[in-house]
């Protein structure tokens, strides 16, 4: 481990022109030619982790490339800058490495065939979800509120104490349904 | 002799579980006194069996008995004191052993708790609860075995796993787990007590509130533990990674959550008894699926216990929960009469249905996206994954709208409103809202969820805080008493139930509004640095000082010293550290977490190389992650204060009266 | 009987429980490779004592048994001998490569002077061999034609007649 970095470096070093070369025609061999322009910058930065995070690290449970500290994981980051910095997009980039892994190494499902039912499943449970609701509400909007039939004489009058009226008339409107407790004009009970 | 010893007492503890469940039953159908008093005795014959054999199970562990299997699996004579304690549930076995001794803890208290109460009740529930320590003792008499004897006794053990020797989370977070995932068996044994006797009445609401919300309790601290140990151990910077077994904890917590908002309709107009009892049952459920997907080997995950034939077992017990549940519920859900009605949709009670509706989606949703790959395999043949990115895209707006919905609904009164009272409550916390929003656009929050999960957030936090007040400002104006003896009176006194939920709401705020900040907020920075170089991060500097060796008995360590300044100001050393054991072959990375009151600075290696010394360093700065922690306390306090038992009788209905009058009738 | 919670409860339990039954007994960590039936990535690597770059094009019209492995790899080492001496039996007829991953040059090359070496081993500097051959560790074993296609993927350490059997497809012939 302690000379791995030194190790590493030098076998970059000495290999990186030939295999620049052969890598890219690998990558071409797989995807074709970059679809987009190269890209630097901060922009490179926010693609290739945009693209990283959806990749799932091999040698690791669940995590993404961009997420994981696994050996294997840094060295897919590092490929997937440099395909993000020749200009493949992102389609491209998932492509190239759903070829060696399999589509298990994509996160996000891709919409393929049976692929299609993770992502409609919630819609749909949302729509006949929001459907009960609605219909149970509307069962109870439609139901008028327990009125009395017979509402005793003198019940308008309000008591001496200023204090205890806002209650009361609370309190007629919840018992009798009279909007802000006073009697509506139009009823005939 | 130990082997012996603690084989007896799980099949005697299997013997009295069956007998009790029969009794139970009997006892059920033909009610007697002399049956409950037996089912009790069998209930409180079971939880001491189970505690005897974990007892002798942490004897076996802590004197390095290697003739016991278990022990010979995980133990180890060079691993500290704790370590040895806490692998009575670090492997698949012993925490089997684990669950009955909860299981046991659970039935003894729930059945003293009730043993002078609801005697048509309790035989049935008894039976329920016994019916499943059953199928654990059967576990642990069969395929998960503790006890085996092992000839000829090895010297020493391999330990456990050395990435649950890290950190003592591993002594809290599996306990707290258990007790919220054991403790579901409890509210469904009661939920089936109810289906069985075809009442639900207004006096058992009350153990079935009670028992459904100890178990939340441990379960919100245990979920979040989880996470808080990931943050603290895995060195990647996150909490949550949406693993099936994260999933699975989740799962049973989303519907308890439902069922405790649905029992809250139950208690005060008799309504939603199906949904409530349908939501205990399925949280029951989801715990049973939840262990299956732990200790089947059948799911890819980071915390699965090995592989082991312990998983058809399992399959086969949930298969037989579910089918009970569903016929159960089939033929006896119409008995539960409701005895009110729900009025309106722009209503508290609209509001709450509503609730059960996103939490429901939510379960449906993750439980979907965690058996896809599954579905996919038997379908498709081929291995696929269902990631981060797609529980994200469905839990954020869900998670949003629960957000506001935790608003909307407290600030609307019980009943038919009219538009103008839906105004007059809806729209001042808007106020709030805008506020939140603004402080984070001020704080440089640019994602739109982040910002509308702030301005949710401030809506929310509002009316939660009015709602806190409101009893206050009634009896400072009513009774003339100071802002501090009206609280108390108020909300630690009378009123605990509502407050201790206002707390939690509160609590839950914080959290959903940290998760959005600390998830698109955070800056993250990979630096390769040479002794005494130094790099910036947010306000930070970084130096790297010098590499340390550490050994310590079980590990040797690699840590990396930085130095950390702040403005200028130097404010400590920070040491993540490379730890190499004997049984792996390769380094496991301890990362070292500073926390400041607004954000945490998180530094994890990547590469440490000692003898050239090159730290690579995956520096991150999370702000609010903290207040996850800290807001998840929050809520478990709210629960507990909310469980706090009123004194029966004329207090309590005064209380619930005056809260209706109180609450309609401010003249505003 | 309320038919409503019995369809909504047996449309989701069972079709549940009919997934989670038909996986057990599935490894969840084994996955298929989909190279299987195409052209092998090309390559260009250093062997590990120096030399010119081999690559995969200048081994065409001969089978050819690549092999992922390190030196810290326990397997790796049970299987070396049996590496060998089917190296050594096919002689011109096949081309065994090794690939290092994740290791060094100089450990490498003192692991190949202890126990000998066979055929040339090339070291994978940046990964990126092993990650277009969609490595998830070691050992990994590729057999591929002689017009370049992977034939077979072996995951884990091969024995004689598992290796015997592979190299024959490679070699278009019956196992």
């Amino acid at each position: 481990m302690t000379r791995l970095i030194a190790a590493l470096l030098l076998a970059v070093a000495t290999t990186t022109s030939a295999r620049a070369a052969e890598t890219t025609e690998g990558v071409r061999a797989v995807v074709g030619a970059p679809r987009g322009a190269p890209i630097t910058g901060p922009d490179l930065d926010a693609r290739a982790k945009e693209a990283a995070a959806l990749l799932r690290c091999p040698v690791c449970q669940g995590l993404s490339v961009a997420d994981s500290p696994a050996t294997m994981a840094v060295k897919m980051k590092a490929e997937v800058r440099e395909m993000v910095a020749a200009g493949y997009d992102q389609d491209q980039v998932l492509a190239y490495f759903e070829r060696s892994y399999g589509e298990f190494v994509r996160l996000k499902p891709p919409l393929r065939g049976v692929n299609w039912l993770v992502w409609l499943a919630p819609l749909m449970g949302l729509l006949i979800g929001g459907a009960f609701v609605a219909w149970t509400l509307r069962g109870a909007k439609a139901a008028t509120p327990p009125a009395m039939t017979q509402v005793p004489v003198g019940v308008d009058a309000l008591p001496e104490d200023t204090a205890l009226v806002p209650y009361v008339l609370k309190v007629r409107e919840l018992a009798y349904g009279w909007p802000g407790g006073v009697r509506p004009k139009v009823e005939r009970t | 002799m130990i082997p012996l010893l603690g084989r007896g007492l799980i099949l005697l503890a299997l013997l009295v579980a069956t007998v009790g469940t029969v009794v139970g039953f009997a006892t059920g159908g033909r009610p007697s006194a002399e049956g409950s008093a037996w089912t009790r005795r069998l209930a409180f014959t079971f939880a001491g069996l189970m505690a005897a054999a974990n007892a002798v199970m942490l004897y076996a562990l802590l004197a390095h008995d290697f003739s016991v299997s278990y022990v010979a699996q995980v133990g180890s004579r060079s691993v500290p004191t704790w370590v040895s304690l806490v692998s009575l549930w670090s492997s698949l076995e012993g925490s089997i052993l684990f669950w009955g001794l909860v299981l046991g803890a659970y039935i003894a208290a729930a059945t003293w708790a009730n043993r002078n109460s609801h005697p048509e009740y309790m035989p049935y529930a008894t039976a329920v609860w016994l019916a499943c320590a059953s199928f654990f003792s059967f576990l642990l008499a069969g395929p998960a075995q503790p006890f085996n004897t092992v000839f000829p006794v090895p010297l020493d053990g391999p330990g456990p796993n050395p990435l649950l020797q890290n950190h003592v989370l591993m002594a809290i977070h599996p306990p707290f787990l258990y007790s919220g995932y054991v403790g579901m068996t409890i509210p469904f044994g009661l939920a089936c007590a109810a289906l069985f006797t075809g009442r639900l009445g207004h006096g058992f609401i009350r153990p079935l509130r009670t028992w459904l919300l100890v178990p939340w309790v441990f379960l919100t601290c245990a979920i979040v533990l989880g996470g808080w140990w990931a943050y603290e151990v895995l060195g990647w910077g996150g909490y949550w990674a949406w693993d099936p077994v994260e999933n699975a904890s989740l799962l049973p917590w989303l519907t308890a959550t439902a069922a405790v908002h649905s029992a809250v309709l139950m208690e005060r107009k008799g309504i939603l008894k199906g949904w409530t009892v349908t939501l205990v049952a399925a949280s029951f459920l989801l715990t049973i699926l939840g262990t299956f997907m732990t200790r089947s080997g059948v799911f890819n995950s980071v915390h699965s216990f090995t592989q082991s034939a312990i998983g058809p077992t399992i399959l086969g017990f949930l298969a037989a929960a579910l089918i009970f549940s569903v016929a159960l519920l089939a033929t006896r859900v119409d008995t539960l009469a409701p005895e009110g009605r729900l009025e309106g949709a722009t209503s508290r009670d609209g509001m709450f249905l509503l609730n059960n509706l996103l939490f429901v989606l939510l379960t449906f949703t993750v439980l979907v996206g965690t058996v896809f790959p599954l579905v996919v395999e038997a379908v498709r043949g081929v291995r696929m994954s269902v990631g981060r990115p797609y529980f994200d895209a469905m839990a954020v707006p869900i998670g949003a709208a629960l957000l506001f919905l935790m608003g909307v609904g407290p600030a609307l009164p019980w009943g038919r409103a009219t538009p103008e009272q839906t105004r007059r409550v809806l729209l001042p916390p808007l106020g709030g809202a805008a506020l939140a929003a603004a402080v984070g656009l001020l704080a440089g929050a640019r994602s739109p969820w982040t910002v509308m999960t702030l301005a949710f957030g401030g809506y929310t936090a509002w009316v939660t805080l009015s709602e806190i007040a409101l009893p206050l400002r009634q009896r400072m104006r009513a009774h003339n008493e100071g802002p501090l003896a009206a609280f108390v009176e108020a909300n630690l006194r009378r009123g605990r139930r509502r407050f201790g939920a206002y707390v939690v709401h509160s609590g839950a705020t914080l959290v959903i509004v940290a998760i959005a900040v600390s998830s698109t907020m955070g800056i993250s920075k990979e630096f390769t640095l040479r002794t005494g170089e130094s790099a910036g991060i947010g306000a930070y500097t970084l130096t790297f000082l010098r590499t340390e060796a550490r050994d310590e008995p079980h590990r040797q360590s690699l840590v990396a010293l930085v130095a950390v300044r702040r403005g200028g100001k130097d404010i400590g050393t920070m040491a993540p550290r490379m730890n190499q054991y004997e049984r792996q072959r390769e380094p496991v990375g301890t990362p070292d977490v500073r926390t400041f009151p607004l954000e945490d600075l998180y530094l994890s290696i990547l590469n440490l190389d000692a003898d050239g010394g090159t730290l690579s360093l995956h520096a991150l700065v999370n702000p609010m992650v903290g207040w996850i922690w800290g807001a998840t306390a929050l809520m478990a306090f709210g629960g507990i204060v909310a469980l706090i038992p009123r004194r029966e009788g004329s207090v309590a209905l005064a209380g619930a009266a005056a809260t209706v009058v109180v609450g309609a009738a401010a003249p505003r | 009987m309320n038919r409503t919670v019995l369809g909504a409860g047996l449309a989701l339990a069972l079709p549940l429980l009919v997934v989670l039954f038909a996986n057990l007994g599935r490894d969840p960590h084994a996955v298929e490779s989909p190279l299987i039936g195409h052209a092998a990535p090309a390559f260009s690597l250093s062997p590990v004592d120096g030399g010119p770059a081999v690559s995969l094009a200048s081994l065409r019209g001969r089978p050819v048994v690549l092999n992922f492995w390190a030196t810290w790899c326990i397997p790796c080492i049970e299987e070396h001998a049996a590496l060998a001496s089917a190296a050594g039996r096919a002689g011109n007829d096949a081309q065994f490569l090794g690939i290092v991953y994740e290791d060094e040059a100089a450990q490498v090359q003192r692991f190949l002077q202890e126990r000998g070496k066979a055929y040339p081993s090339l070291l994978d500097g940046d990964g990126k061999t092993a990650i277009s051959y969609g490595v998830y560790g070691v050992p990994e074993s590729y057999f591929i034609d002689a017009e370049g296609t992977i034939v077979a993927k072996f995951v884990g350490p091969l024995d004689p007649s598992t290796l015997e059997a592979h190299l024959a497809l490679a070699r278009g012939q019956k196992p």
